[in-house]
């Protein structure tokens, strides 16, 4: 079996590259970029420069006000207690406001404030990162098909910490900021809403995150496969087809009778990869505002497949029904 | 300097080998039993060797002897015998040497008793006992629908302990800061009573103290308004499940399709026992175990104050039927079976080591005590 | 027919597994070979057999018809067709239509030249299928354990086995899983969209605007070395990608394997090995 490209055998060290020159208006790019040896033996060993910009730097600095908000308040959470923030850190979080307080904006910080607070400076830091994603996609003359995707992640986002919380009319209702918390939190609300394994945009979000796993292990795999005939060059395979992208497309042609081609299998993953967080974002506004018991919303339209019940449970009603016990 | 890389190293390997060497690992076989109809992976699977475990730890002690019920009542025999007056003087005895099996093998009589004069009610673990038999009874007789025939006994509890091993209390620890910074609505730590999960640490008061609604789902496929649960109620009754689970050795699919875990009709019926169980724990928390807070030493109470409270666990064990449904009532009918005695004395009059009767006042009835107390105490817990 | 341009000079003999000569050749765009013949095989009695399931039972509603394992109690023996046997037949096929297609896969890389890469990513989505219905249920001492083919009765025994373990997203592996599907998707995100936004690129700067030249893989490192400080490379996201989405499915399968025949109570309880480290107090 010959060699397979699954890591770069030999790093060949030529100078550095300094990137496209920018145009005129645009910041210098900080930091000198340096060579790292694990980093080649995986992909590109340059590390660096960074544009950073006002709105890099901006958005930093957001992010880190949301971070340092948010780690301090965990840290309170257990009373200053530095070997328990370790111990419980998977547990600790920042926890939004209760119910009572609705809309409000003016929460008392002792009862989720800083929830608030530390939600407004992410909001602020994802948003100008994605200014920043557009800008320099712009800059450099590219299409802003990156900026346009990490908007769809954004979407669902805004769905999570904002619209959703809107339409029910409490921030309570936003995701807290910790490790178990959001997971209590995701499992909490499909138990809630009725199993939101019965939300059909939950069924087709969950199609395309396993669709662009699918897609991405096809095409990372069939790129692999044809680096021996320069594949990776993807962008000169586009413009001037080569016998990798011939190979490629054959292969899958021959496969299952149907073949992308060297563009528009970037498309296929672009759609899947978008629609995730799309479709995820719909089905999650959806529950709650507008059906309450997903479930029940399969029965209504007639997805629900009545399981058959073992003999010796016999009938099983609800005892509160009955008046008896408390 | 690369000095960091042996560190890491070391760090990555001690932490490996702490996640595999440090948990509770099973190994196959493991015995598993079917719940629902094939398929819908209503299973329960466990472990045999914890499985053997859990048998040794539940082996029914026998009865001391065969007592003989005829002859003269203990009442007339014995001074201050409030309760189990109507057994006959050998049922009497027969009972007192297995309670003290059950409760304080190693400290004997004298864990209850005064030596010098075993009438007296001035050590308080016995007027506690006292209360205890009375609760043990009511269970037997008022809660059939969870218990069934097999009924409980001090032993389904304490198991050779003056202290049931699974009971539970009012947990803030570790306490927040306080002041501005470190809001966490009584969740986000080990909530070491709630399956040691990030979930509400005190679930368990909102449904085995009060009376908080436990369920959050919506009847209709739309939202009609009426239903005000939220996110975070949900995740204090799947706490309270948590711990209902763990109690017994189950999981979720023992009493619910999870697919939707609020249809009664696709239950299996374990859920009505489970129910009345919930409500039976509930009950004997706020009548039995609340009103007794001032006749404890302060060691014999929880972080905060609180009595030492009743759970799924304290009966169970970790097995669902606890003693593998054994009934050990059979043997102890006459004392147990049947509320003899219903009356309460005001535990707050009691001072250790000189009350020397505890009596109920005159006018009995009225078995549950200090109700507005443990309601102060609720409120007080969700506060945090 | 169906031939591409250039299809006519890649369609040689040989670079066959098994059956030389006899079996290569391709119908229509589909290449046949020996493994061609058994996944035919396989798949169309697998799908005869769902057919023959559906209409034993109750329904032709295609969300609620469902091919449901045996029970427990018939262990790992063989269950009459009408109660589970059929799944077990069905299970059968699709790893044998798996495995085939798998080694089709093998022959069509040997005749084109080119790596196998995409043979071995799919054996690890096999690996984590048959994780479900063989490695596990045999660990569990039953094929009852297997999940039920139908589209939300699958959905339900995912939801029933979660709660076995009373909280899934405390699962290690589950958590490793998860994140590794997401952040798949989000590289897939990002490098389609950069290969998009390279070979479809905006407007120059002048005025009036024109659209710019299609751009060259230089223009993809700078734009990720401006975002981000680093650019992995035309081959890095390759292999980027090929091996979040394979650690995806794998640890999916140990997150599943591991609930039941290695750990039997909330997942949880798993923590307890940090939260007791002898380091805290």
């Amino acid at each position: 079996m010959e060699y397979q490209n699954i890591f770069t055998q030999i790093q060949v060290r030529g100078p550095l590259e300094a990137g496209i020159p920018l145009p005129r208006g645009n910041d210098e790019r900080t930091g000198k970029p340096f060579f790292n040896w694990l980093a080649g033996w995986f992909g590109n060993a340059q590390i660096g420069p960074i544009y950073l910009g006002f709105l890099g730097t901006a958005s930093l600095l957001c992010g880190t006000v949301w971070f340092v908000i948010t780690g301090f308040n965990m840290l309170a959470s257990v009373g200053w207690d530095p070997i328990q923030f370790i111990r419980q850190l998977f547990w600790v979080a920042l926890e939004p406001p209760p119910a009572k307080y609705g809309l409000s904006p003016f929460v008392p910080l002792s009862e989720g404030g800083w929830y608030l607070i530390a939600s407004l400076f992410l909001l602020a830091s994802v948003l100008l990162w994605w200014v920043r994603v557009y800008t320099r996609a712009r800059q450099l003359e590219l299409g802003t098909h990156v900026a346009w995707a990490f908007a769809a992640a954004i979407w669902l986002f805004l769905v999570l910490g904002l619209f959703r919380p809107i339409l029910m009319g409490s921030w309570a209702e936003a995701v807290p900021y910790g490790i178990f918390p959001h997971l209590d939190w995701t499992a909490a609300l499909s138990i809630r809403y009725g199993n939101l394994y019965y939300n059909p945009f939950h069924c087709l979000s969950i199609v395309f995150l396993y669709g662009s796993v699918l897609l991405f292990a096809m095409h990372g795999a069939t790129i692999l496969a044809v680096t021996r005939y320069g594949g990776e060059r993807e962008l000169e395979q586009i413009t001037d087809r080569g016998t990798a992208s011939e190979r490629a497309a054959l292969f899958w042609r021959w496969t299952m009778g149907f073949n992308a081609t060297m563009e528009s299998v970037h498309r296929w993953a672009w759609w899947f990869a978008v629609l995730t967080p799309i479709t995820g974002g719909i089905g999650i506004l959806l529950t709650g505002t507008v059906v309450d018991n997903w479930y029940l919303w399969g029965i209504k339209h007639g997805i629900v497949a009545p399981t058959p019940i073992p003999e010796a449970w016999g009938t099983v009603v609800d005892p509160a029904l009955g008046g008896s016990g408390q | 300097m690369k000095l960091w890389v042996p560190f890491a190293v070391g760090g990555v390997v001690l932490f490996s080998a702490a996640m595999i060497f440090r948990t509770d690992w099973d190994l196959p076989p493991v015995d598993s039993e079917q719940i629902g109809y094939r398929g819908t992976g209503m299973y329960l699977t466990k472990d045999r060797e914890k499985e053997n475990e859990l048998r040794i730890a539940n082996e029914v002690p026998e009865a001391p002897w065969d007592p003989d019920p005829s002859g003269p009542k203990a009442g007339e025999i014995y001074e201050n015998v409030q309760v189990l007056g109507d057994l006959s003087d050998d049922q009497f005895n027969q009972f007192m040497a297995s309670i003290t099996e059950w409760v304080s093998p190693e400290q004997g009589c004298a864990y209850c008793h005064n030596e010098e004069n075993f009438a007296l009610d001035d050590v308080y673990t016995k007027v506690v006992s006292r209360r205890m038999i009375q609760m043990n009874q009511a269970i037997n007789e008022d809660w059939k629908a969870h218990v069934a025939n097999v009924g409980v006994t001090c032993y389904t509890c304490h198991r050779g302990q003056p202290v049931p091993k699974n009971v539970w209390w009012f947990d803030n620890e570790p306490k927040p800061a306080g002041g501005d910074l470190g809001y966490r609505a009584g969740q986000n730590v080990v909530g070491e009573f709630v399956g040691r999960t990030s979930m509400p640490q005190n679930a368990l008061a909102l449904y085995l103290l009060g009376d908080q609604e436990i369920r959050v789902h919506s009847d209709t496929a739309l939202p009609t308004g009426d239903n005000p649960a939220t996110t975070k109620e949900t995740e204090a009754t799947w706490a309270l499940m948590m711990h209902m689970s763990e109690s017994l050795g189950a999981n979720c699919t023992t009493c619910h399709n999870s697919r939707a875990f609020n249809e009664w009709d696709q239950s299996p019926p374990q859920r009505v026992t489970a129910w009345h169980g919930i409500r039976m724990s509930r009950a004997l928390n706020n009548d039995y175990m609340v009103g007794l807070t001032p006749v404890f030493p302060e060691n014999r109470l929880g972080p905060e104050g609180d009595v030492f409270k009743v759970g799924c666990s304290t009966c169970h064990n970790g097995v669902q039927k606890p003693l593998y449904g054994v009934s050990m009532l059979q043997d102890y009918m006459d004392a147990l079976s049947e509320k003899t005695s219903t009356g309460v004395p005001d535990y707050t009059t009691y001072q250790p080591g000189v009350t020397e009767t505890l009596a109920p006042a005159e006018t009995p009835g009225d078995t549950s005590s200090l109700k507005t107390k443990d309601d102060e105490q609720t409120r007080l817990v969700l506060a945090e | 027919m169906a031939l591409l341009s250039f299809e006519r000079k890649y369609r040689v003999r040989g670079g066959t597994l098994i059956g030389g000569d006899l079996f290569d050749f391709w119908i229509g765009p589909f290449y046949l070979g020996f493994f061609g013949m058994t996944t035919i095989f396989f798949a169309t009695l697998g799908t005869a057999l769902i057919l023959y399931g559906a209409a034993l039972g109750p329904t032709w509603n295609i969300w609620r018809i469902s091919i449901d394992p045996p029970d427990l109690s018939y262990g790992l023996g063989l269950a009459p067709l009408a109660d589970g046997g059929l799944w077990q037949i069905i299970t059968v096929c699709a790893i044998g239509a798996f495995c085939s297609w798998a080694l089709r896969e093998v022959e069509i890389c040997r005749k084109l030249g080119i790596g196998y890469h995409v043979p071995f990513a799919f054996g690890v989505a096999i690996f984590a299928y048959v994780t479900l219905v063989v490695i596990r249920p045999f660990l569990l001492g039953a094929w009852g354990h297997g999940f039920p083919y139908g589209i939300f009765s699958h959905l339900d025994w995912v939801s029933n086995v979660g709660y076995q373990y009373l909280h899934f997203h405390y699962n290690p592996a589950h958590m490793l899983a998860v994140t590794f599907f997401f952040t798949t998707t989000l590289a897939l995100s990002l490098h389609g969209g950069l290969i998009l936004s390279a070979a479809n690129p905006g407007n120059t700067e002048e005025f009036p605007p024109k659209k710019a030249e299609v751009k060259v893989p230089e223009y993809e490192d700078t734009f990720f070395r401006d975002t981000i400080g680093y650019s992995i490379g035309t081959l890095g996201i390759h292999r980027l990608g090929l091996v979040l989405a394979l650690n995806a499915g794998f640890w999916s399968a140990v997150c599943i394997v591991l609930s039941g025949p290695f750990w039997n109570q909330g997942w949880p309880q798993w923590w307890s090995w940090w939260l007791d480290l002898p380091i805290w107090s």
